[in-house]
This record gives structure tokens, sequence and C-alpha cells, in this order.
């Protein structure tokens, strides 16, 4: 049945970002690589060709390129006391498949995340005290630091063109950056996206009260630009259609534009499509992984891929259901608190307050995923908690990434629901107002955490990922501040209506988009006892197996993720160079 | 209509194909005889009864006005038929398997019915209330009067036996007009562009890097005349 292939060195699991990040320092020494994505190649497919492209029911509301629902989703209960249900059409966020996985559908948007994050609790607990964490916020430093990934950072930045404006270069504040901002070694390698007439309006406001906006660091090529490999990104067209979409233009930095097809034209990298990986072959007596077991979904074929290092490498969900299926790794238990695998799993807090300008034409339709004014006053630990009831935050932006008229049509409240005064008030508001919006951290709780679900399968016959999970009061109280800062800047903002704040309230509501940001499950630490993998991302319990991407996260940021996990991929390319000439424990 | 025009150009294409000379003599004669190579009217998914509701609740909600045609003639009914009778209607994209249970609202839908089926089951739960409540169909009510009735289905406030009514309006029938309205024309709903026009959305192609500057804070000229995937195709 299961046709057993000749060993390679090192296998992945996902053709998404990391997998070609990781790849990308391996086979520049030579390392022989094989990917496997479950996903097709769709540099060439309607997806990616105008006007097929610019398609907002297709790609944006029907999300044709996320991962399909029909074959695999996830069950979610909100406590663990609830019953499971699969979430049949999800939309909180957006897992991809295909050569370059979900960040080829991203906005762009790509942060460092500030200095301290990798060593968050130390950062609360040296400012507020031994005790001032609750017991059950689970947060824990990731054992690496921000110097120690800056490089990577750097080099990412290069490699995807990131268009920014620099906030503090090597520990001084830049005029017009982030005065937040981790220092860095150097300038971004582009200059800034075009400001909107919205973040005009914004950046206003928002001096006006002190703070300092600043446009957000953008994986949407201003130029013409030329990386470090020698692949290219044309121009922005600020057409709209980013997140959700692919780029015709190819000005989106994404692992299709710049990162496979150079990884193709390397000797000794090998991507296999159309390969749905079942599991993880794993010798418990040795504590070794041996083979990825994967179906080959044009031939209907299943086959054994062995190799001496196996690197877990795809969203976040997929890579916790795999160590969990195949129990490498003890799973994480909400009543002792033992266990890791699905420990920590984590979403983001948003919200939104809408601002109307009669006189002012916002022209949503012309913008990019990450032509953005943004301030971090109110992110992470920027601000002084003291007494606030909370820790974390988030960042303040104009949420003006497209005009797409089915989903991103703002109207007073108030308005009907339809008949001619929806459509005379969608006549007067649609170029005329844009949101105020919060992109908030969620730190982890003991009780949310993912583990296989007892009753619901997936196409292929294996259990589903279940998500026991919901917002705690950290982060009701959080949204709520986040948001009427949000208010504060949007009622300075001389608008002829602003909507109220509306801060997260209620359950998590899976057929609610927020952000694609799921992090957790797969954790990083420097003990055993609380992670799933090392500070270098090797799996406590198996020397030769990795794990990458945002479940290593041991909390989330007010962040959007890349940054940091892109970082984390470049360094374990080096990491693995230096394990397999002389394999041990890093 | 879309239909009518798409099916023109095609026409068209082809004759120019044959002959350059010949084109010219029979474009007139085409556009002349157009009626008779319309698409033929009709749904592919809703019965003549589901269509009565249908017909009558677009145009509801999209009432003929200074603003629009009404929602038929806006294509709201074709749109959604097509919807029905399409990959959505029939659970695309959807996980269909058990075991089937009943949550919390935010675990969203959760019955085994199609899209497709859910849809028409609603119809039929709907015209039942309706039929207790005001002795007629849906679709024999004043406006006023079928206005009031759907405001009171989306708010929850129609019980049936069977249907929940609320999340059938809430979560299918209403995402499904929106769409109707706003996306883009090929599928049958927005004819004419008739609600890019009314709202300012230019289309495609949507290559706004110079107007990004010289129209920041402006009226985009674009806006008052969209264009869609038809126009580029």
């Amino acid at each position: 049945m299961t046709t057993k292939l000749p060993k390679r060195t090192v296998v992945f699991v996902g053709g998404g970002l990391t997998a070609a990040l990781t790849s990308r320092q391996l086979t520049a020494k030579g390392v022989d690589v094989v990917v496997l994505e479950r996903g097709g190649d769709l540099r060439e497919s309607a997806a990616a060709k105008i006007p097929s492209q610019r398609d907002e029911l297709r790609w944006g509301v029907q999300n044709r390129l996320a991962q399909d629902w029909a074959v695999e989703t996830y069950t979610l209960r909100h406590t663990a006391s609830d019953v499971s249900l699969p979430v049949r059409r999800m939309e909180a966020f957006l897992p991809g498949e295909g050569m370059g996985g979900a960040a080829n559908h991203w906005n762009g948007q790509t942060w460092r995340w500030s200095e301290y994050d990798p060593v968050l609790r130390t950062r609360l607990e040296s400012r507020y005290g031994k005790k001032a964490i609750p017991a059950s916020m689970t947060l824990q430093d990731w054992g690496v630091t921000y110097a120690e990934m800056e490089p990577y950072h750097d080099l990412f930045e290069r490699l995807f063109g990131i268009a920014g404006k620099a906030g503090n270069i090597k520990g001084e504040i830049q005029p017009g950056g982030n005065p937040f901002e981790a220092p860095r070694s150097r300038e971004y390698p582009q200059p800034p996206l075009e400001i909107t007439e919205a973040g005009q309006i914004f950046k206003a406001a928002a001096q006006q009260l002190g703070f300092k906006p600043f446009p957000m660091p953008a994986g949407n090529s201003t130029g013409a630009y030329t990386n470090p490999d020698g692949m290219k990104l044309a121009p922005c067209q600020y057409c709209g259609h980013c997140e959700r979409f692919l780029c015709e233009a190819n000005a989106k930095a994404s692992p299709q534009v710049l990162l496979y097809p150079m990884l193709l034209q390397r000797p000794g990298f090998e991507l296999r499509l159309y390969s749905h990986v079942l599991g993880i072959n794993y010798d418990r007596a040795a504590k070794r992984a041996i083979a990825v077991r994967y179906l080959d979904l044009q031939t209907g074929e299943e086959y054994e891929q062995p190799a001496d290092v196996v690197v877990v490498a795809a969203f976040p969900m997929t890579s916790t259901k795999l160590l969990l299926h195949d129990r490498i790794g003890e799973p994480y238990d909400p009543r002792t608190g033992k266990g890791v695998v699905g420990r920590n799993f984590c979403y983001q807090v948003t919200s939104s307050v809408p601002a109307f300008y009669k006189d002012r034409w916002i022209n949503p339709f012309m913008a990019a995923g990450s032509s953005q004014t943004v301030v971090d006053e109110f992110n992470v630990d920027n601000f002084d908690h003291s007494g606030l009831g909370f820790f974390g935050g988030g960042y303040i932006y104009t949420a003006t990434t497209n005009g797409r008229p089915i989903v991103s049509r703002l109207v007073p409240s108030g308005t009907p629901r339809w008949g001619s005064k929806w459509k005379q008030a969608n006549a007067d508001w649609y170029a005329h107002a844009f949101n105020f919006s919060v992109h908030g951290s969620n730190y982890p709780h003991r009780e949310n955490y993912l583990d296989l679900d007892p009753d619901y399968r997936d196409a292929y016959g294996q259990p589903l990922l279940r998500m026991t999970y919901n917002f705690k009061d950290n982060d009701y109280r959080m949204s709520e501040y986040l948001t009427n800062k949000a208010h504060e800047i949007a009622a300075a903002s001389g608008a002829t209506m602003v909507g109220a704040p509306a801060p997260r309230r209620g359950d998590f509501d899976p057929g609610i988009y927020q952000t694609t940001h799921v992090t957790g499950g797969t954790i990083m630490g420097a003990d055993p006892k609380t992670s799933v993998v090392s500070p270098h991302l090797q799996h406590w319990d198996a020397e030769n197996l990795f794990v990458v991407g945002a479940s290593v996260y041991p909390h989330n940021s007010g962040y959007n993720p890349t940054g940091p996990l892109a970082a984390l991929a470049l360094r374990l390319g080096d990491d693995l160079l230096d394990y397999s000439g002389r394999p041990r424990r890093l | 209509m879309s239909g009518q025009g798409n099916s023109r150009r095609i026409f068209l294409k082809q004759v120019a194909g044959a002959s350059g000379a010949l084109a010219a003599v029979v474009t007139a004669g085409a556009a002349a005889a157009a009626p008779a190579i319309e698409t033929p009217a009709g749904y592919e998914s809703l019965s003549p009864e589901e269509a009565a509701f249908v017909e009558a609740m677009v145009n509801v909600m999209c009432p003929a006005d200074g603003l629009t045609p009404n929602g038929v003639d806006c294509g709201l009914a074709e749109y959604i038929d097509r919807q029905l009778a399409g990959g959505f209607g029939h659970g695309d994209r959807l996980y269909r398997s058990g075991p089937w249970r009943s949550g919390k609202p935010q675990l969203g839908y959760q019955l085994p019915l199609t899209p497709e089926q859910f849809f028409k089951g609603g119809i039929g739960a709907a015209q039942t209330a309706c039929t207790r409540r005001f002795s007629k169909r849906f679709e024999e009510l004043a406006s006023a009067d079928a206005d009031a009735f759907l405001q009171e289905v989306a708010a929850g406030k129609i019980a049936d036996a069977k249907v929940p009514l609320g999340q059938w309006f809430n979560g299918l029938v209403y995402p499904l007009f929106v769409q109707a309205c706003f996306a883009d024309p090929i599928y049958g709903g927005n004819h004419a562009k008739v609600f890019w026009k009314l709202i300012g959305y230019p289309g495609l192609p949507a290559v706004h890097s110079q107007n990004m500057t010289a129209f920041r804070g402006k009226a985009f000229p674009g806006a008052l005349d969209p264009k869609s995937i038809q126009d580029f195709s």
C-alpha cells in the first residue's frame, strides 16, 4: 500500500513561507531538501491573472485561496465543559493552500515585535512585580532574544523588499518612524508606501494628541526592487486586492514570487505539490522522527519519505495536529497544567471605530494591503499597565486596505439593513468613511488549548483539530481600553460623525474575521516541561524533528506575526546547517 | 441585461472572425435582431413559487427608486438563483459530516441540508408564517407589510417549528442579497454595475499607483463609469 521512498536529508511538511526561508539557507550550502505541499502552483491560475484576480466574490468572500473547509475544518468549544462542534464554514482565519501557502494571500504588514516580546514574562515581572501576572495567564519567555533574531529580521526585510520608515536605528530614534520600534541595524530597504487620504486625517489627529504616527511596514513594493537573490518585485498598483488575493503585478512580497522560483532553480531542492501529509513516523524508543507519510493527491497513492531531519512548517493548526496525531510530545492537559502539545493557543482581539467625513474623499479602493498609518503608543507594554487590570495592547491604525464593495462599506449606525435609505447611506458614505481600528494582542490562558476532536474527522479520515478557546477578562479589558483610545483619535479628526466605541465583547465567533493570526500549540521555550520545542526549534522529544512557524510563539502580540516567524525560519536554516554537519541537541 | 450583451458580443466576435468584410453588414442586422438571441429567461434552481417569493423579497429590499431599478431588474433574483444552483448552493467548501448537533449561535450553521435546501426550506417556513399572519402569500403583500415581515424574520421574531428563520435570513439570505448587489455583474446581479455606480466603486482595472497621489482626497472620475470583468474579457 505505502511506497517507501529513498531517504533524503531534510523533508519539510508544508510549502509555505517558513519552509522556503529555511530551505533558502540550506540549499545555499548544497543541503538536499524536499518540501511536501498539499496544494498546487497558482502562478498561472485565475487567481493571479487579470481580470479574474479582481473578483471579490470568488477570492474575497468565498475565500477560494484558503483551506477547503469541506475537506478539513476545526471544531470549537468555548470551555472544556461544552460539547465541540465543527466550524462548518470558517471565517476567523485563512490557512492557505498551494506553493507559498498563506503568505501569498497576505496583506504584507511586516512587523518586528517589541524588543521585550521574547522576554515578556521577565519584562512584566520586573516592571509590575513577581505576582502581577495572574496564574491563569501562562506567559513564558521564548528562550531567544531579539538581539539574536535581529540579523535575520534584517535579512528577511531585504529578501522581501519591505517598505517602511525606521523608528530606531541602533538606539537612535528616527523622526517619522515608530519610536517604540526595537533597535534595527539599518533603514528599511524601500521607502514607505504613499499615504492615503485616511492616513493624512489619522496622522493629523494623532499628532494633535501628541502621538507619533508612522507608515505601516509593508510587503507591498513601493518601486521596482531586486532582492539579494536577484528576485524582483514590481511597484504596487494600490488596487485594493491584497489579503485573500494573489498579486497579479508581482508587487506583493510573497513566497511564490520571491522564494520558490529561486529555490526551484537550485540543485538539491525538490518541491512535491499535491502532497497531503498524513503523519510523521516516530520511533518512540530512539526518540527520532523517521519519515513523513503523505498522500499524493494526483494519484491517490500513499508514500513514506524517510529523512535525516524532519521540519514541520505548516500553518499553526496543522503543525499542532500532526504532533498530536502521532503523539510526539505530551498533549497538554488544562486540568493539571501538564503536557505541552496544544498549549498556549492564541488568536488576536480587534475592534474598530468608524468615522465619516462628508467633505473628504477617502476613496477606499485606492489602497494596498499595508497602506496604513499607525500609532504604537498603546501596544504590548509600551504604556504603563499599573492599575489597568490587564496586560497587552495593540496598535491603532487606519484600516484602509481596500474598497471592495461587497464587504468594505461603512454606513452610520442606525442605517436600515436594506431599502432606499440603506442604498442612500451607501451612496453617501462609501467613499467618505474609514475605520480607526485596533489590532490587539491575545495572551495565553491555561484554559485555551488545542487537542484532537473525539468525534469529527476530515476527508482523509483523520480527527479534526479541536479548539477549546474563548476570550477572557484580560482580552475584554484590553479591548475596551484600546477601543476608547482609537475613539479619542477619531473624535479629534474633524469627522462629521464618529461611531461609538465597540470593543470586543461576547464569545469567540469563528464566523467573524478578525485577523488570520493564530499562534501557539507547539510553543518554544527553555523548559521542556512547558514547551514543545527548544529555543532552536528542536523538538524536546525528537532531536531530529524541528517545528517552525507561528505555532512556536508562546503568546500572541499586538503585531502581525510574519516578521518574527520569518526571522526564526531563517535562523533555523543556519541552525540546521550546523546540525546536519554534526547532529546533536542544539 | 448583462446576459444579452454578452451573447451579442460573442456573436459579433464569431462573425468578425469569419469574415471582416461581411461583419459590418451583419453587425447592423444582429443589433436589430438582438432580442432573438437573448439568453432565455428562467431560473436554474427556483420553482415558479419559490421565484415569486425571492422576486418579491428583492423588490422589497431593493425597491425601484431614484437610486436603482427594482431588485429583479438589478438581477438580484437571478444572482440568488445562480448561487443556489451552483457550487455554493450544493455545499461547496462547507464541512458536511456528522454527527449533527445544535449549539451556540457562534458555532454557526449546523444542519445537514445544503444551502440550496436550507434556502428553500426557509421560503416554505416563511410562507407558512406569512399566510398565518396575513392570510396572504408573501408576494401578495403590500410592500410595507412585506418589509415589516422581513424585519421580524431578521429579528428572529418569526418562529417555525423546524426552520430557524432568524439564522436562515441573517446567515444565508442576507449575505446573498448583499453579494447580489455588489458582486461583479458576471454572476448575474448588479446589472449594468448599477450598485457600483450608486456608491462610486470604479471596479477594474484598479491600477491606481498614479491615482493615489493625483486623486488623493479628490473625487475619482473613474467612479462614474465603473468597469467590470466582462469589460476586460
